[in-house]
């Protein structure tokens, strides 16, 4: 681990030069929950880390017509405690509040949570479902990437070298639920993760997304399932019948949190609950 | 490079390392403990700015300028920080290599919260764990520090 270079840039811009420059010697740091991880268990071993940690004004919560826009820099366990994302969206703070422990929620940032794109993780399948987007800096030019578009595979996003994710902006939702199953008890990683953002008028679905994450590679969703709820009642028979669908479509993983067939039975369950919250959340 | 350490500016070798191994080999504050060295078990706990942090996976460059507290950092003229008494009090360990780590989230805890709940006590101290399984006697230690700060 001697000899790494640590650069400390003020701007995004400057960053992303700097990851231009130095090619792929260089490895971006935030918080550095994922990077030191990475650096002591010798998955990586970069000559120079670019820190994020002198960048000015990186980590806004600001409240805008299109929604809450978060600066990438913003800590875990400030978002949670922060009154406008409570009054913005109750589930988004509960899902911060709920990610690893205090020390992991000081030291984590919103975008190196979601740059680092660790299946185990509780925000992108909240931010999925609630058609979040983040604005990327490169080299020389900025650029918007729909939250759908994303998350490519295992620690692998739609991130370009020298792109670095600056902003999360969330557009608000009518009602949202955010559930986590914990299988080991002497950790905060979930074993499945289900966000949900839906709108009604009075009793019928008009609109319903649902993310499944952690018990797949990256968060998905199922279109043709939440099809199943538009312009109708959330009946309980509707309900399990699309969260049979999530169970019985999604191809879920195999690790030390849970077999694939223990994560397609708690699929079932938690978007059940997680659709029944926002059914009866009124 | 200087790094600030209860109350004292220390002059050490960064070189990417961790902050915890710099506290213990290279400032013999060997009070902050290793446990699972993932950031889990909360066992190498430090207060950076009064929030509490894993050292064990924390780059000594990333608290440059910032105000580091160790275990060793609390006791004033001799006596215990109320915390610290507190646990003694209630007898809050049987080991005692989760208390450093332990005493340090209390702080944290009662800073950002001065009357917490049961409930809210569990949750912020979710992920310091306890072995020996003293976690009855530390909620009650919590809860008289609560009361004396």
């Amino acid at each position: 681990m001697n000899q790494i270079k640590f650069l400390e840039p003020t701007t995004f811009s400057e960053a992303s030069t700097l990851l231009a420059e130095r090619g792929d010697d260089a490895k971006v740091i935030a918080g550095g929950v994922s990077v030191t991880l990475m650096l002591q268990q010798k998955l990586i071993s970069p000559s120079i880390l670019v820190s994020l940690g002198e960048i000015v004004n990186g980590d806004f919560i600001r409240l805008e017509s299109d929604g809450l826009h978060i600066g990438a820099l913003a800590k875990l366990h400030d978002l949670e405690r922060s009154q406008i994302v409570r009054e913005f969206c109750p589930a988004l703070a509960h899902t911060f509040s709920v990610v690893g422990n205090v020390r992991v929620r000081n030291q984590a940032t919103l975008g190196g949570n979601l740059s680092a794109a660790d299946y185990a993780a509780d925000p992108p399948s909240m931010l999925m479902a609630l058609d979040a987007r983040v604005q990327v800096q490169g080299a020389e030019k900025k650029r918007e990437i729909p939250l759908d578009e994303f998350f490519l595979g295992f620690y692998t996003t739609a991130l370009e070298s020298t792109e670095i994710l600056t902003e999360v902006i969330i557009p608000k939702p009518a009602r949202a639920a955010y559930f986590k199953y914990t299988s080991i008890s002497a950790e905060g990683r979930p074993c499945v993760a289900v966000g949900v953002a839906a709108d009604f008028d009075s009793d019928l679905c008009k609109d319903l997304r649902i993310a499944v994450g952690a018990a797949v590679e990256t968060p998905q969703r199922i279109e043709s399932a939440e099809a199943m709820a538009r312009g109708q009642t959330l009946t309980d028979e509707l309900v399990a019948a699309i969260a049979n669908e999530y169970s019985l479509t999604l191809d879920p993983l195999t690790d030390v949190r849970g077999s694939a067939w223990y994560r397609r039975e708690m699929i079932r369950v938690f978007v059940q609950r997680a659709l029944e919250e926002v059914r009866n959340d009124r | 490079m200087i790094l600030n350490v209860n109350g004292s500016r220390h002059e050490v070798k960064a070189e990417a390392r961790m902050l915890l191994d710099i506290l213990r080999e290279d400032l013999n504050l060997v009070g902050t403990k290793e446990g699972c060295g993932v950031g889990m078990c909360g066992a190498c706990t430090v207060l950076v700015d009064g929030k509490p942090f894993s050292s064990c996976h924390l780059l000594a460059e990333q608290v440059t300028g910032k105000e580091i507290t160790t275990i060793e950092g609390l006791s004033r003229d001799g006596n215990l920080h109320p915390v610290q008494q507190a646990f003694l009090d209630k007898g809050a360990f049987q080991c005692a290599y989760c208390t450093p780590g332990f005493v340090l989230t209390t702080i944290a805890l009662l800073n950002e919260n001065p009357s917490p709940s049961d409930n809210e006590i569990r949750e912020y101290l979710s992920g310091n764990l306890c072995r020996c399984g003293s976690y009855q006697n530390i909620l009650q230690a919590v809860k008289a520090a609560s009361e004396m700060i």
